[in-house]
């Protein structure tokens, strides 16, 4: 074939075949461009939208700088007291209580609010997930602390449908109607990330659901009664 | 077919494919640039977020090392008494579970992207999307396998985590965070492997299209929390 063709054919088609080559490289640049182009990035946010991620992490270093500031002065006091032994146990046991209040393994009372939750009659049962939604809700919303039915909600808590939903289990314990929930923070703050357009308490009233929420100046929610052990983790 | 009508006809296509590269670009700088640039002041706010974000991170670093010194100083102090040495320890281990420390262990790293299915009358494109709801509920069924510490995209479960949606992206511990996601949890893989079951929230999630993988690991290592837990409404009942 090739030596019937004209020398300025094949210079032609290899021309072609070039821009060709060079084509396909960019336009594959060009669309992992656009790929990536990340919209979790600050580029893209508005000039309000900025303010608030600003305050965020403004907040945050402040946060984190009084917590650094306390870490270092109780490495100060453990630095100064290790002859007295008296001063090593304060110390020791003030840290040991923070622990376990993170861990809900103390009792807690503060302001806050009492949901109590009665299914409908005629309609599906309230699950297991709307519960989980009011519990991510009232967190979102800075909720300190948080019971169904005296089950305190810890980081390892699971709130899951058994035998099709024919009842909720929290922390592996079956809870029964009325659910009762308690939680301790701002008042107005929790009622709100219930209530209002997309809150699921006023969402499973719309369905049918009786729910009231009351608001308790000093309500009292019991430590976590499960056992907290660790067999994987190092 | 002579050449000629060959080399049109290729020509044709280069040309298509050329344009709509071109159109593709256009739009891609017309939109960085509609909101880059322009404002100064949207610029200024931008670098002060950057460098709260770097003044943030370099405390943060602080922290982590000041917090292994209180460690030392605190197995010191407690050394040669029995009862505060078993406090020392229920502190460390405290520590782990609440996730004030990073931690290692075996586990599973699931990975939740956004479908690349095309819409149809049948399929509603938001089932494509993993939404805030799907991030919960499997962070929840991971815990009632067992598992012991969570992250989602290196944010750590902790008390007060909550999953929230941003428009596009997601919120959690006060970060903004996109697809895909990638789920770590410690525990016994087996189990947390049994998320995968048929009936599961998995499966249900391969259903509706979106990119379900989850792989085992006999090392996984989960970061501390980011931030920083204060109580400001709750105190603790006296005994």
């Amino acid at each position: 074939m090739i030596k019937y063709m004209k020398k300025g054919k094949i210079a032609m088609t290899i021309t072609i075949g070039i821009a060709c080559f060079a084509l396909v490289t960019v336009m594959t640049m060009q669309f992992k461009v656009v790929n990536e182009t990340d919209i979790t990035e600050i580029e893209n946010m508005q000039e309000s939208e900025l303010k608030t991620e600003l305050a965020n992490w403004k907040n945050r270093y402040d946060e984190i700088n009084a917590q650094y500031e306390d870490t270092m002065q109780k490495v100060e006091e453990y630095k100064n007291d290790e002859e007295s032994n008296d001063e090593a146990s304060r110390l020791v046991q003030e840290e040991l209580e923070q622990t376990n209040t993170l861990l809900g393994l103390t009792d807690v009372h503060g302001e806050g609010i009492v949901i109590t939750l009665k299914s409908g009659e005629s309609e599906t049962p309230i699950s297991a997930d709307d519960l989980l939604i009011i519990v991510n809700s009232l967190k979102f919303a800075g909720a300190e602390a948080i019971s169904i039915n005296d089950e305190r909600i810890v980081n390892t808590t699971d709130i899951v449908n058994i035998l099709d939903g024919s009842f909720i289990k929290v922390n592996g314990q079956r809870i029964l109607e009325p659910y009762v929930i308690k939680v301790i923070g701002n008042q107005s703050h929790m009622e709100s990330a219930v209530t209002g357009n997309g809150g699921k308490v006023e969402e499973l009233q719309t369905l049918g659901h009786t729910a009231t929420i009351e608001k308790d100046n000093d309500i009292t929610i019991g430590k976590y009664n499960g056992e907290i052990k660790t067999d994987y983790i190092e | 077919m002579t050449n000629k009508k060959i080399i049109s006809v290729i020509l044709g296509i280069m040309c298509l494919a050329l344009t709509l590269g071109i159109v593709v670009q256009i739009r891609t700088i017309k939109s960085t640039n509609s909101t880059i640039g322009q404002n100064q002041e949207a610029n200024d706010l931008r670098d002060e977020i950057l460098r709260y974000k770097e003044r943030y991170d370099n405390k943060f670093k602080e922290l982590e090392t000041a917090e292994k010194e209180l460690e030392q100083e605190r197995e010191k102090a407690t050394q040669n008494d029995t009862e505060l040495k078993e406090a020392q320890q229920k502190i460390t281990e405290g520590n782990k579970i609440t996730g004030m420390t990073e931690v290692t262990g075996p586990g599973v790293i699931i990975t939740l992207s956004d479908g690349k299915g095309v819409a149809t009358s049948t399929l509603n494109p938001s089932q494509l999307i993993v939404h805030d709801l799907d991030v919960l509920s499997v962070v929840n069924e991971l815990i009632n396998a067992g598992a012991e510490a969570i992250s989602i995209n290196d944010q750590r479960w902790v008390l007060t985590t909550a999953i929230s949606c941003r428009g596009n992206t997601i919120d959690i511990n006060g970060e903004r965070i996109g697809a895909p996601f990638t789920i770590k949890a410690i525990g016994l893989p087996e189990y947390l492997a049994g998320l995968e079951r048929v009936g599961g929230y998995l499966e249900y999630m391969k259903q509706d299209g979106v990119g379900v993988k989850l792989e085992k690991s006999n090392s996984i290592t989960i970061p501390k929390y980011s931030g920083v837990i204060n109580f400001e409404y709750l105190q603790n009942v006296e005994e």
